[in-house]
């Protein structure tokens, strides 16, 4: 039988890893001229703006510097003359592994970043987790029910709570959980003077894990309730009805798996607001974080940093996206590379 | 063979359907309370004249009362005027920033749709770009580097949202060159700019104001979080942004009126704003 | 005897329709009388949009939300228990309780009857352990002449006539007691249609009521698999009898129309067009049309 050679297992996977290097190699011929037109983009700002990034790398000692040793800094840091040299140097200098020194941490940008990125990770991803499978549970029971009360009062909730940024859900965390009811510490990694071991961490990291989650949540439930909806109406899952089969057992295992797939792609593409919720969530309570870094690194003007920070992140987004569209791949086999 | 069948004889064969809520009561309750919000956010000052800058330190913090529905800040000004100010602040801010997304969005979009090909497909790319990045990264470094400046507040919103507005003009503006009344333009010798004004225009300027109106609860966002952040406008010009910022520490010494009505006067701000944008949406979209 | 299995008797639905000028009621079914009975196959046939295909959504409690109905649609069991099967707010529940499990049904489009992200076989295998089928997927599918491979491909993998044969061995798993086919053969070359309509055949003879839903009388005439046929007109049965005697020799002017219009009988086209099902009136016959295709010019 001809038609049924393709469905062979080993076939399969042949085909699989062949749309994963079609995709790879789209997502980063798209990629690299983004992250590399984002750090020309920063370096043009600040030529054109009131910045000097001489006066800001010294600080408080570019009055007390002549003219002859600023110009001497200015060869050695690369700074030249026009705004390509600068960003030729940065270039040249990131890709030996040396991102410049950050005048907020008084490290070199590098560590900055190493030191910094667990506990983003930590945070943003435990949130992101806790909103997914929350999302996922609350979309299967309104599946259940389309149009009852629980899908009523999940509709109404998600697009109230979307209306608020995610700085406001973590004042209003703080406000009555650490502050009011006096429960949960507000900030930092561990309580002051203490050292941040497992159990001070973790009690540290509930309150902007939630808001973390609190910030995603709507907006992954209602995109979710879409395209459960959608699958409901769908003929296969009128076929699984025709065939007798539960109620429960069509939506656990013909509903949701064929709204998966959609819903998993769109989670790639909701990393920029993901960043943007870390960013807010971690100045909110002092988490040590990398996002928090790219607000005292914009306050202070600390160039090496925040060009720095401004390409991975461009560069995070750009991942994100792409193992959203592996993902989609792998998981929906109908699915070829030219989607 | 007939046979006629008495409607008392029909009955249900399963659940009634249930009655879907009325769309349109979604979009009037949006406009109303915009327009309420509005008022407070114009009249309000305009009533107080100059007593919200007034600081009056003996009164300093103190919680919502008759005198003060809103309570006091740290410097003792009444926060219900205080905000009236703020809301009033962030939403011309938000309109300057939706008008000028507008103004370049539809530009772009418009041109690039009309000029077709590659320079099309250029643009394309440069929009997928801006979409690549964070707004509010974005925001924040332009907001960073011209520090003080409202124009750069306004441009860095501008400059990151006007793609959105671009899509929607593109895309109509390319459903129409393919119609066949502007076919007949050009065969009666209609010049390129003719055609551009008498057929594309109406069209694409609905769908620009639209994808504008939408944007305006994006730019309410990015401006208070800006200004959250101390990057947007400075601490002692009230908005949406800096209210909040005095918020953070304000709850610190138990005053959560600080936080509630700000954030509660942004969400409903925020809910109404985009209730009108679907509600001018649906009937875009119906008469298409 | 053979017991009865499927019962209507002046069966009428109403489909509610939100059209342009407002709700109007879509005549699916009109007075219609029906019996299929155990151990024999009755073919339900009639051009498309004539309400066949809503006579198995009735009889599966699958009509849309709102429908309003009429007379009586019941399954009747082999010691004789009727289940109503429209009547009032819980009809469809009950209907639903025998689905797959007593009912079974083979859908028109078995292209999209699967879920998609899902293989055949999990598929199968999972519909059999919820109704406590007694045949294992492998079986089910060897009595529809389907590899074993066929389990591990997704849906898009097989052709539309494997397709159209796996849905059969879904509509089986369960040992329904009735089996409602809802074209069956209609993407199947001759000689897979043939085994298919044999299939059906051995399905009565091991005791099931099946109901042959079909529009391809010339099919249905030359495999002899029907023991009962129904015509269907604008959702009215307007001949019911021995296949032998309605293929043969048809009473009603449209069942003669519908053989006349067979390639074996001399492909002559039918007069005029099937009529909106919607807010048809009470009166409507085929004369109505007949009267009109005469005005417009043809002839026979």
């Amino acid at each position: 039988m001809p038609g049924i050679e393709a469905a062979s297992r080993p076939a399969r996977r042949r085909r699989r890893l062949r749309q994963t290097r079609v995709i790879v190699l789209r997502r980063l011929g798209l990629g690299v001229p983004v992250a590399v037109g984002v750090s020309l983009l920063v370096f043009l700002l600040a030529s054109i703006s009131p910045f000097d990034p001489l006066a800001a790398y010294l600080g408080d000692r570019f009055a007390q510097t002549s003219a002859e040793q600023r110009e001497v800094l200015s060869e050695s840091l690369g700074l030249g003359t026009s705004w390509i040299q600068a960003w030729w140097h940065w270039v040249t200098s990131a890709l030996s592994g040396d991102l410049g020194y950050s005048r907020v941490f008084r490290q070199p940008v590098a560590s900055v970043i190493s030191e910094r990125l667990p506990w983003t990770l930590l945070v943003a991803g435990t949130g992101l987790l806790l909103a997914a499978v929350g999302s996922l549970l609350l979309a299967a029971r309104c599946a259940r029910r389309p149009g009852g009360l629980l899908d009523r009062i999940t509709a109404a909730a998600a697009t109230l709570l979307q209306g608020l940024p995610p700085f406001v859900i973590s004042l209003g965390l703080l406000m009555v959980f650490a502050l009011g009811l006096g429960l949960l510490p507000g900030g930092g990694l561990s309580d002051p003077g203490t050292e941040p071991t497992a159990g001070q961490v973790l009690r540290h990291m509930i309150l902007p894990v939630t808001a973390t989650a609190l910030s995603q949540l709507p907006w992954l439930a209602l995109s979710l309730r879409a395209s459960t909806r959608e699958a409901l109406a769908s003929d296969a899952v009128r076929g699984a009805l025709l065939r007798g089969l539960s109620e429960r057992t069509v939506v656990r295992r013909h509903v949701m798996p064929a709204a998966l797939a959609p819903f998993i792609a769109v989670l790639g593409t909701r990393l920029p607001e993901v960043i943007v919720g870390a960013v807010l969530v971690e100045t909110v309570f002092s988490w040590p974080g990398l996002a928090a870094a790219v607000v005292s690194s914009a306050q202070a003007l600390d160039f090496a940093l925040l060009a720095a920070l401004t390409v991975l992140t461009t560069a995070a987004v750009l991942a994100g996206s792409l193992v959203a569209d592996l993902l989609y791949v792998w998981i929906d086999p109908r699915v070829s590379a030219d989607v | 063979m007939s046979s006629t069948v008495e409607a008392a004889d029909l009955r249900l064969t399963g659940p009634a359907v249930r009655r879907r809520g009325l769309r349109a009561a979604g979009t009037i309750l949006g406009v109303a309370v915009l327009v309420l919000i509005a008022s407070y956010a114009v009249f309000v000052p305009m009533l107080a004249g100059t007593d919200e800058k007034l600081t009056d330190f003996s009164s300093a913090r103190l919680p919502p009362s008759a005198a003060h529905p809103f309570g006091t800040d740290h410097a003792g000004r009444d926060l219900f005027i205080r905000l009236a100010s703020g809301l009033r602040v962030s939403l011309l801010i938000a309109v300057l920033c939706a008008l000028a997304s507008m103004g370049l969005g539809m530009l772009i979009g418009a041109v690039s749709a009309a000029l077709g090909g590659r320079t099309d497909r250029i643009v394309m790319r440069v929009v997928d770009g801006i979409n690549a990045v964070p707004h509010l990264l974005l925001g924040v470094v332009i907001v960073a580097m011209f520090r003080g400046s409202v124009t750069a507040i306004i441009a860095s919103i501008a400059l990151t949202h006007w793609t959105q507005v671009a899509r929607i003009v593109r895309a109509e503006v390319l459903s129409l060159r393919s119609r066949e009344y502007v076919e007949a333009a050009y065969l009666l010798g209609s010049t390129r700019r003719e055609v551009l004004r008498r057929h594309f225009l109406p069209g694409t300027l609905a769908q620009g104001v639209v994808a504008t109106v939408m944007l305006l609860p994006h730019a309410i966002w990015h401006e208070s979080t800006l200004s959250f952040l101390g990057l947007g406008l400075s601490p002692d010009q009230a908005s949406l942004g800096t209210l909040l910022k005095e918020a953070q520490s304000e709850v610190m010494l138990g005053g959560w009126w600080a936080l509630v009505f700000p954030a509660l006067l942004l969400l409903v701000t925020t809910l109404a704003v985009a209730a009108c944008g679907k509600g001018l949406l649906s009937r875009t979209e119906g008469r298409q | 005897m053979n017991s009865i299995a499927i019962r209507a008797e002046g069966h009428t639905v109403r489909i509610p329709s939100r059209t342009r000028r407002g709700t109007g009621w879509v005549h699916a079914a009109t007075d219609v009388a029906f019996s299929a009975y155990r151990g024999g196959v009755h073919a339900l046939v009639g051009e498309s949009g004539c309400g066949k295909t809503t006579f198995a959504s009735a009889v599966l409690g699958m009509l849309p939300p709102g429908t309003m109905a009429a007379g009586e649609l019941d399954y009747v069991d082999a010691s004789g228990t009727r289940t109503p099967l429209t009547a009032g707010r819980d009809g469809a529940a009950r209907a639903a309780k025998l689905r797959g499990r007593v009912i079974g049904y083979v859908p028109q489009s078995p292209a999209t009857y699967l879920t998609p992200v899902r293989t055949v076989g999990s598929q199968l295998g999972e519909t059999v352990r919820e109704l406590g089928g007694a045949r294992n997927p492998q079986d089910l599918l060897a009595q529809v002449n389907l590899e074993a491979q066929a389990l591990d491909a997704f849906p898009h993998e097989l052709s539309g006539g494997m397709l159209q044969r796996a849905a059969i061995a879904f509509a089986l798993a369960g040992g329904p007691d009735v089996l409602l086919a809802d074209e069956p053969v209609s993407g199947l070359d001759p000689d897979l249609a043939q085994l298919t309509l044999g299939l059906l055949r051995r399905v009565a003879d091991a005791g099931a009521a099946v109901v042959l839903i079909t529009h391809d009388l010339q099919r249905l005439a030359d495999s002899g698999t029907a023991d009962e046929v129904s015509v269907m007109y604008a959702g009215r049965i307007v001949e019911s009898g021995p296949a032998s005697e309605v293929l043969e020799l048809p009473s009603h002017p449209y069942s003669r129309d519908l053989l006349a219009a067979l390639p074996a009988n001399g492909l002559q086209a039918m007069p005029g067009t099937s009529p909106e099902l919607t807010d048809l009136p009470p009166e409507y016959s085929y004369a109505e049309r007949l009267a009109a295709a005469a005005e417009a010019g043809y002839a026979r």
